[in-house]
């Protein structure tokens, strides 16, 4: 069963002058659950693919269908509508806004919801114990280490409960063993029902996933199934109430 | 969280940008509400001598100009008078249709009499009447109260050198000097001023009247109505309605007006362009915080309101502040302009505020719909 599905996807960048083909002719399949790791060249095409796949942008050529939902039909704007309900991003760089505590940063996409502020604190405080990070609710990115910016970060992603969750090199700026935390938390999230597709360099990162997807040069050089797909019980992430 | 209390958070992370944002509307609203408050001021202190001070119809006997002459050397002239006044018009006048518009009536009686030796023209008047027809005569000693009293005009008081306290021979009577008056620029500061009865028995001319000051209650009165009235009850009467100083002073102030609102609309229209600069070039600085809203799930909508409520706040301290600052300008500035005294005028400021958050909003237009067509990856993979 696909949950992402992705055919003969092409992105072209710039305009006559100067035309970057960042992906040719992607065709991908995403069952519900997986957990894929993407690896490639400097490049060759990651990132491109993951901002397709969460919708920050639009496929010069090509159909995306993510649960469901047949991308295209979509305008930019109400893109993000979509993206916010059903897909969580994390990024190498983390993105945190640098001038709000930890809460409040997990709380940003809450910010055009209609919860009263009590509730939304109490959601961003629950998510934030479930990356190991209560008692730092106050803090400032800055006070923070890259491991803990890079948690607040997955906190936000899971904010509304997203069923997918995508990854651009999220261990990237961290020290190994750092990373690797991030990584376990990335796993039990794989563990309680996320369908996660991450960007790596780090080829001891592969053996994590479900399936493994090499890119060279825009198309889809190696696509090998790691491990069986376990449909696993959504309990480790307190879902949002009410969803 | 919600998108007011990000722009607040957003505000107070750039405080100075923020000031420097809302300066411009700052001294623009300040200007507009200093020189409307100030305008509002000159406009009620010239519309209440309009309307409580002194005349704004002048009933004087027909007289016929004969000029004796020959080419351009002047014999000198005449007056014929061809009726005169007396006491009994005044009651022809208040009996009008359009009664109700007249606040006052004063009846005059100027002579010229020997005063300790000087020929003075002497003004007799009802003491009573002097608050309000004469209410810009400042008195050195004492009012007029008793017959028998006299005020000096300021050079009257230098040729007779009398001071309060003095007194002066005319008509084998004393008069006794109350109070000098200052000078008023006017011909009575060459004159002896003096109860009414008092000037008439100097003359010989027990009912007489010189002129009638007619004033009546004009915001829009129909002047011209009531001038044709008086003339069909007074046949023997010039009546002439007189183009006040007042009047004048109205155009002035109205050129005033039109000069500051011209300046506060050339300052409004700096702040206004401040705001759009230093808007659209913070937009250019958050190029990446935009792109990670974005990227979380904010619409264009959200990103949009954002950058309003931001300006939104800026703009409201802004023109508040502005406004209490130009209301506290005029208050103090308003003597110097010739308003009696400064008060603090509520609807500048009302009206102050909703221009400068219009102005604020308004600059904020072109930033916020660029940063809306901001791509999100671009500005998240800007690092
Ligand atoms: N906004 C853009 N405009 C023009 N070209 C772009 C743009 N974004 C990416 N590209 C080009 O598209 C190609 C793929 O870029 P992409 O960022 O997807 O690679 P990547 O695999 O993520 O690389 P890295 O591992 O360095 O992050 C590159 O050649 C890049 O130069
Ligand atoms: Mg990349």
């Amino acid at each position: 069963m696909s949950f992402i599905t992705l055919e003969n996807v092409s992105m072209t960048y710039g305009s006559n002058g100067t035309r970057t083909t960042a992906l040719s002719g992607v065709s991908l399949s995403i069952g519900e659950g997986e957990y894929a790791v993407i690896t490639g060249e400097s490049g060759s095409g990651k990132s491109t693919l993951l901002c397709l796949l969460g919708g920050l942008q639009l496929p010069t050529e090509g159909r995306l269908v993510i649960a469901g939902t047949d991308l295209s039909t979509f305008s930019a704007d109400s893109l993000a509508g979509f993206r916010g309900r059903t897909i969580g991003f994390v990024f190498q760089a983390y993105h945190l806004l640098p001038y709000l505590t930890a809460r409040e940063n997990v709380m940003v996409p809450m910010a055009t919801d209609k919860k009263s502020s009590r509730e939304k604190v109490e959601r961003a405080d629950v998510l934030l114990e479930s990356v190991g990070l209560s008692g730092k609710e106050e803090r400032l990115p800055s006070q923070l280490s890259g491991g803990e910016c890079q948690r607040v970060a997955i906190a936000r992603a899971l904010v509304h409960d997203p069923p997918i969750l995508l990854a651009d090199e999220p261990t990237g700026n961290l020290d190994s063993a750092t990373g690797d935390q991030i990584l376990d938390l990335f796993s039990e999230l794989h563990g309680a029902g996320k369908t996660i597709l991450m960007v790596t360099h780090n080829h001891w990162n592969i053996e994590r996933g479900t399936r493994s997807v090499l890119l060279r040069d825009g198309r889809i050089a190696e696509d090998n199934p790691l491990r069986p797909v376990h449909r696993a019980s959504r309990l480790a992430v307190p879902a949002q109430a009410g969803a | 969280m919600n998108i007011r209390k990000l722009a607040w958070k957003n505000l107070f992370r750039r405080k100075s940008r923020a000031l420097f944002t809302g300066l411009g509307i700052f001294l623009g609203i300040g200007t507009f509400v200093a020189i409307s408050s100030i305008t509002m001021r000159m406009e009620g202190a010239v519309r209440d001598k309009l309307d409580k001070f002194g005349a704004n119809i002048l009933v004087t006997p027909r007289t016929e100009q004969l000029s004796l002459g020959f080419g351009d050397i002047s014999l000198g002239g005449t007056q014929v008078a061809h009726a005169q006044l007396t006491g009994t018009d005044e009651k022809s006048i208040r009996s009008i249709s359009l009664s109700e518009r007249l606040r006052m009536v004063v009846p005059y009686f100027l002579t010229a009499a020997d005063a300790s030796g000087k020929n003075l023209v002497w003004m007799g008047i009802r003491p009573k009447d002097i608050a309000e027809s004469r209410p810009w005569w400042k008195v050195q000693g004492a009012e007029l109260s008793a017959p028998g009293e006299i005020l000096l005009g300021s050079e009257a008081a230098v040729a007779l050198d009398k001071g309060p306290g003095g007194t002066v021979e005319a008509g084998g009577k004393t008069f006794r000097v109350a109070g000098v008056l200052h000078p008023t620029g006017e011909k009575e500061d060459g004159m002896i001023i003096a109860g009414l009865d008092d000037v008439r028995s100097l003359a010989g001319s027990p009912d007489g009247v010189t002129f009638f000051e007619v004033a009546a209650l004009c915001k829009d009165c129909p002047v011209e109505d009531i001038v044709a009235e008086i003339s069909t009850k007074l046949p023997g009467a010039k009546v002439s309605a007189i183009r006040s100083v007042v009047e004048s002073r109205k155009a002035a102030v109205d050129q005033f007006r039109r000069l500051g609102l011209g300046v506060s609309a050339i300052v409004l229209a700096i702040g206004g362009l401040m705001v759009f600069v230093t808007i659209m070039g913070n937009v250019q600085e958050r190029t990446r915080e935009i792109g990670i809203l974005r990227a979380v799930g904010f619409r264009r909508r959200s990103i949009q309101s954002l950058l309003f409520w931001e300006t939104g706040w800026i703009a409201l301290a802004a023109s508040v502040s502005g406004g209490v600052l130009g209301s506290v300008a005029a208050f103090a500035g308003a003597p110097l302009f010739g308003a009696e005294r400064g008060r603090i005028e509520v609807v500048p400021i009302l009206v102050g505020t909703a221009i400068g958050l219009a102005l604020g909003l308004l600059g904020t237009v072109p930033p916020a719909r660029r940063a809306a067509s901001l791509s999100p990856i671009e500005a998240i993979r800007s690092l």
